[in-house]
């Protein structure tokens, strides 16, 4: 009990953020379905045909949906089907945490010396990560039912107890997963390593829909058993074995980890690659880039940087293929192809591609500022910060050296993204505008650094929760742009979102006076983080 | 001409001898309710090791941080070489070598590439000393910093303050983790730098290493300073031993006063 106890104290801010954002997505995806679709059959039925129209865009990343002329239906697509990513993304950061961040940090150290048995202390966060995720996601449920109360209507409350247990059967089986596979890796990538399987199962499940030769494979993911799940939607029903087998691989996942764990060594992965044998040194490094400003930070994270160019180019490259898979049958329809024809000022790929790949680069490169911000933070609380201050650097130089480095850092990712996807949609004959893709691909610069900005503003401020506080923001500059021309909201209030600011320069080109406000944005950011930096106690 | 240059070049250096290594004026930081460091006046020569004492959470690591300029004070002012440690932050680290009181992460950079990052700050490491120092204490910096048990770990520290030859180091209980062997290693490398002209400040709690290599002590109390005397005076004076100087400034209640919030 005591086990458990210290377990749901370990997770009690995740708890508290992620239902909030639960109950907060459903209930503004409720009360914009009233907004919008209104309340005659009619328009809801109209809204239901274009809703269909742009979930048919959206299979890459979300279900399809079904009764979208009811809010349940609709809250169920946009709301339940997002929240399965960030349930995952949780369940990977908590689960890795729990088997490899509180080891590296000391604590299961400390627990197990009290004399529990590590299978109770991994039983122990197991439950408690079913107890609040059960939790959380009950909260996206009932953020639902206040929406629908709020417009006078009412919901049957088993459904939304039966899509919030879906759910969090969900973000378990993920959490064991993670568990595992934390088990079998050396704690530095155990995240990564995690990321990467919860990724491929994601993405196998979505690009199964596309790909048909992988659909006899969408057996082993447990995103589509979550996507049996359709409670809500008028027509749609929970799928009780599919839950059963998301929990079931929950609990052999976590069986698993058990056994792992008690074999291997404490702060060791299960299998040891031998290391290579290097002599003895006791010279600094001989390498000219320790030497060069921002050139020191981008070679110490050079193994990063690697990593986020060639996975975002490898993404920017399914793109390409996923476009041209979507709109080739679309296209060999001649009533369609000249419907087309007028589309997009005959930059029919173009559009496409700008609304697919360039909506979901968006989202890597504010996580890729994240991950930055997240270093800063790190830098501050774990000391490292303090030994770069004392040398003969002021504070201020600090800032913008991080500030040059993340700049140089997009810039290399975006640039390799971009030629990815402008080789690759040449291989695949699409006709796009270079100028277009390299103006586009550009953008995705300043649009990383207003998060970094903010980012840079909240480290010098409060460090130990500038992540926290950034992931929010972001959620809250995503729904302002998704929700602020529903609501019609004035300009200047969808102009805070960096994701309106960016524009859709494939289509368009780069918006000029979104452009200006980033940069504005981006040097008001840094400023306030030098002044704040100079007058703050380091380390506090 | 000439003459004229030396004696400008020797006024320098006079005024430089007369200037302490480190002053500070009822320097104060108040973490509330009675927590913190308060009305430090400090004043510690060129060219000597100085002990501060005092026991957990008495206010050294504050009294270190504020000398650093990485926390601002709530009155007062500190000095280092005559400059101000808040407002010439940047000019007092130039002479400074510091090593804190926790070694922070540095992953899976190796020994070599932290003290090349670092050094790179400084503009450069000296590889001669670099060597030298790690000789000594046998310190393979070929190796990855998170494989380093926490003695490696604070050998790398003293390198890092030491690798640029400062004229002031600044030592938070940097004896931490070392081995006896290492530690005997470290007193000679103190008293090395000394003779050569540097000064040494560095916290403690082991009374018995102040006592063997420290030329003077300031001990503090909740806070605040209450005894600061040179060691051979306290024996040619026939004083009892430092422990129990130490000691006697101690009652029961008086410990449970600490300078930091809990």
């Amino acid at each position: 009990m005591t086990a458990i106890r210290l377990s749901l104290r370990l997770g009690r801010w995740g708890l508290l953020g992620f239902s909030v954002l639960a109950f907060t997505s459903s209930l503004i995806q409720a009360v914009g379905f009233y907004q919008i679709a209104g309340h005659t059959a009619a328009s809801r039925a109209a809204f239901a045909q274009s809703m269909t129209q742009l979930a048919s865009q959206l299979t890459f990343i979300l279900a399809p949906p079904a009764g979208l002329d009811t809010v349940g239906g609709y809250v169920e697509w946009r709301s339940f089907g997002g929240l399965a990513i960030v349930f995952a993304i949780w369940a990977l950061v908590s689960g890795s945490g729990a088997a490899r961040g509180d080891e590296e940090r000391g604590v299961v150290e400390a627990v197990l010396a009290t004399g529990i048995t590590r299978s109770r202390w991994l039983a122990s966060r197991a439950i408690c990560y079913a107890l609040t995720t059960f939790v959380a996601a009950l909260a996206g449920g009932l953020g639902l039912v206040a929406g629908v109360a709020g417009a006078g209507e009412s919901i049957s409350f088993g459904p939304v107890v039966e899509i919030s247990v879906a759910l969090a059967a969900l973000g378990l089986s993920c959490y064991s997963l993670t568990l595992v596979i934390a088990q079998l890796t050396g704690a530095r990538i155990a995240t990564a390593a995690a990321g990467a399987v919860l990724l491929a199962l994601f993405l196998l499940n979505r690009l199964s829909q596309t790909f048909t030769w992988l659909a006899s494979w969408r057996w082993i993911s447990p995103f589509h058993y979550y996507e049996l799940n359709q409670p809500l939607a008028a027509g749609g029903a929970f799928d009780g074995r599919a839950t059963l087998t998301l929990l079931g691989i929950a609990m052999v996942g976590a069986a698993v980890a058990g056994v792992v764990f008690e074999s291997r060594d404490l702060g060791a992965p299960l299998v040891h690659w031998p290391s290579r044998h290097r002599p003895a040194s006791y010279e600094p490094s001989g390498s000219p880039f320790w030497r060069i400003p921002v050139v020191r930070g981008l070679y110490e994270r050079r193994a990063g940087l690697a990593a986020w160019a060639g996975g975002l180019a490898a993404v920017g490259v399914l793109f390409v293929y996923l476009t041209k898979t979507v709109l080739q049958p679309l296209l060999s329809i001649p009533a369609l192809s000249q419907f087309f024809g007028g589309f997009g000022g005959g930059q029919l790929y173009t559009t496409f591609l700008g609304y697919f790949w360039l909506s979901f680069a968006q989202l890597l490169f504010a996580a890729f500022a994240i991950t930055q911000v997240a270093r800063w933070s790190a830098e501050d609380s774990d000391g490292r910060l303090e030994l770069i201050l004392s040398t003969p650097r002021s504070r201020a130089s600090v800032v913008v050296e991080r500030a040059i480095a993340l700049t140089l850092g997009a810039a290399v990712v975006a640039a390799v993204s971009g030629v990815a996807v402008a080789v690759a949609a040449h291989y695949q004959a699409m006709n796009i505008s270079g100028e277009r893709l390299a103006e586009g691909t550009l953008v995705l610069v300043p649009f990383a650094l207003v998060f970094a900005a903010a980012g840079a503003v909240l480290a010098a401020w409060n460090p130990r929760a500038a992540v926290g506080l950034l992931g929010g923001l972001a959620f809250v500059s995503y729904l302002m742009d998704e929700l602020g021309p529903l609501f019609r909201w004035p300009t200047w209030v969808q102009d805070f979102s960096a994701f309106k600011l960016f524009g859709t320069p494939l289509s368009n080109g780069i918006d000029r006076s979104g452009l200006v406000i980033m940069v504005a944005l981006i040097l008001a950011g840094f400023g306030a983080s030098i002044l704040l930096m100079e007058r703050r106690d380091i380390g506090a | 001409m000439k003459f004229e240059v030396a004696q400008l070049h020797g006024a320098y250096m006079l005024r430089e001898m007369a200037v302490s290594a480190i002053r500070t004026s009822r320097l104060s930081k108040d973490y509330g309710v009675g927590r913190g460091l308060f009305d430090l006046d400090l004043e510690v020569a060129s060219q000597q090791v100085f002990g501060y004492l005092g026991p957990n959470g008495a206010g050294k690591t504050t009294t270190i941080r504020l000398l650093m300029g990485m926390i601002k004070p709530s009155a007062g002012a500190a000095y280092v070489f005559g400059l101000d440690c808040r407002r010439d932050y940047v000019e007092v680290k130039r002479r400074v070598g510091y090593l804190p009181g926790d070694m922070p992460q540095f992953g899976s950079l190796r020994g070599k590439e932290v003290v090349a990052y670092l050094g790179g700050m400084r503009g450069g490491a000296d590889p001669k000393a670099v060597r030298t120092i790690a000789e000594r204490f046998d310190l393979d910096l070929n190796r990855r910093f998170r494989e380093y048990s926490n003695g490696n770990k604070r050998k790398l520290g003293i390198l890092l303050a030491f690798m640029h030859r400062p004229d002031l180091l600044i030592l938070d209980e940097p004896t931490n983790g070392l081995d006896p062997l290492n530690q005997q290693e470290f007193y000679e490398l103190l008293r090395e730098a000394r003779d050569g002209g540097a000064t040494v400040f560095l916290s403690s709690h082991i009374l018995s290493e102040v006592e063997h290599v420290c030329d003077s002590v300031g001990i503090l109390r909740a806070g605040k300073l209450v005894r600061v005397a040179r060691l051979e005076e306290l024996r040619a004076a026939g004083e009892t031993s430092l422990e129990e100087i130490f000691l006697s400034y101690y009652s029961d209640t008086d410990h449970h006063q600490k300078a930091l919030p809990e």
